[in-house]
């Protein structure tokens, strides 16, 4: 009688102290596998979190940007999968560019694969792909005054609407070059270019103890243990004290 | 460098370096101009569908989210047309292929797919599903499509661009 009630207030206590120590942790395994488990209704899918320290916790190289295109009213500057058109992010996992040409009230910037075609306010119109584009690679972009000229390994084409697109001369076309930014430029921009993580990925990595390293997952390990333990202790002094009550 | 998180770092600084060149093609299964000139024998000139006010709404409704672009590309003659689409299936574009005629789904093709995972929904036995296939209230299929295990997301994803050829069908007509 006396060694069990000694056992029944041991454990509570234990059961107590073990809750109360791993509380904070189970809370994040509890979260983070709620997330990813609605990622989807949350919005998560395809999102990223962009800070400097936890690009270089990574160890995710993060490429200053070196230079800027620019054209007669717009400016784009690039880096690490990422452009700032005018001072705005423009989405993520971007090509290189290769230039930047306006003509009339668009303005398209050319990598070598694609062509992206922007309103003057900065909509996207459309993204042209390979099979959209006269030749392929596209080796530079300019504007003439018949509209935007391409340099491809096919020959040199020109549209007006960059949708149909016809041979064209070389003469009097403006070809987009870059500009090196200065060392201030840089750093002014290199904070707002820094690479991504995936929402996803990180999520999985604090979920599963990968975010900390080698000895992360060991951790869970002995969370799930721990956690283990507790439902073991919780249905027993939950049970014990009800089937003594039961046999007397 | 042995106390980070190796193995999600290897694979994110690859993705991330692989992006950044252009490099993340995916699997090409049939290069979209080929696609089209299958489907009409030759490539005719692309016709162009701006997405108004009102077309945008109701494409963001059907997707989830807002268009990414304000116009779409496609090919037509007298009887039929031909849509392709990109859509994000979990974090990459799936490009696919539609034909269109008298309102219906004649023909569809995964074209590019750039996911790790869900290639299954590139499977005739899944797309047949599509096939006959129109546009019910609200914008929706008239039928169920069966999901694959492991490929919901690009499930999704398929049925959501097959609602939108349909509607931009339809749109293309007005």
């Amino acid at each position: 009688m006396l060694l069990r009630l000694f056992l029944l207030r041991l454990l509570r206590r234990w059961h107590a102290r073990v809750g109360f120590a791993a509380m904070l942790f189970f809370l994040i395994l509890a979260v983070t596998g709620l997330m990813l488990n609605h990622g989807e209704g949350l919005g998560l899918d395809g999102r990223s979190v962009h800070a400097e320290w936890l690009a270089r916790w990574y160890g995710i190289k993060s490429e200053p940007p070196r230079q800027v295109f620019r054209s007669g009213h717009h400016g784009l500057i690039a880096a690490n999968g990422r452009w700032l058109l005018d001072g705005k992010i423009s989405g993520e996992k971007l090509p290189q560019p290769v230039g930047l040409a306006e003509f009339a009230d668009i303005f398209v910037v050319a990598s070598d694969a694609a062509l992206y075609v922007y309103r003057e306010n900065g909509e996207l119109i459309e993204k042209l792909g390979p099979g959209a584009l006269p030749g392929s690679p596209v080796r530079a972009i300019g504007s003439s005054a018949r509209g935007i000229v391409l340099r491809t390994a096919s020959g040199i084409f020109a549209s007006a609407d960059a949708l149909s697109w016809r041979p064209a001369r070389q003469r009097s076309v403006h070809w987009s070059a870059p500009a090196a930014l200065s060392t201030s430029e840089r750093q002014a921009y290199e904070e707002a270019l820094t690479p991504g993580v995936s929402v996803q990925q990180l999520l999985l990595d604090l979920h599963s103890g990968r975010f900390a390293g080698r000895y992360g997952p060991l951790v869970v390990d002995l969370l799930a243990l721990l956690l283990a333990i507790l439902s073991l202790t919780g249905a027993w002094l939950f049970l014990v004290p009800r089937m003594h009550r039961g046999r007397h | 460098m042995s106390w980070r998180p190796s193995c999600s770092l290897a694979l994110l600084t690859l993705a991330l370096g692989a992006a950044a060149a252009g490099l993340a093609h995916g699997d090409v299964y049939q290069e979209p101009d080929a696609f089209v000139a299958e489907v009409f024998g030759s490539k005719p000139a692309p016709k162009v569908l701006w997405l108004t006010r009102d077309i945008q709404a109701q494409a963001a409704a059907i997707l989830g989210h807002p268009p990414a672009q304000l116009r779409q590309r496609y090919w037509s003659d007298s009887h039929k047309s031909a849509w392709i689409l990109e859509e994000i299936g979990k974090e990459e574009l799936i490009t696919a292929g539609f034909v269109v005629v008298d309102g219906r789904i004649v023909h569809v093709r995964v074209l590019v797919y750039r996911e790790s995972r869900g290639q299954e929904v590139r499977y005739p036995s899944f797309l047949k599903q599509f096939r006959e296939a129109k546009l019910a209230r609200d914008n929706t299929l008239d039928r169920r499509i069966d999901g694959i295990a492991g490929a919901t997301l690009s499930v999704g994803a398929m049925e959501r661009m097959a609602r939108l050829a349909l509607f931009f069908d339809w749109m293309s007509h007005r």
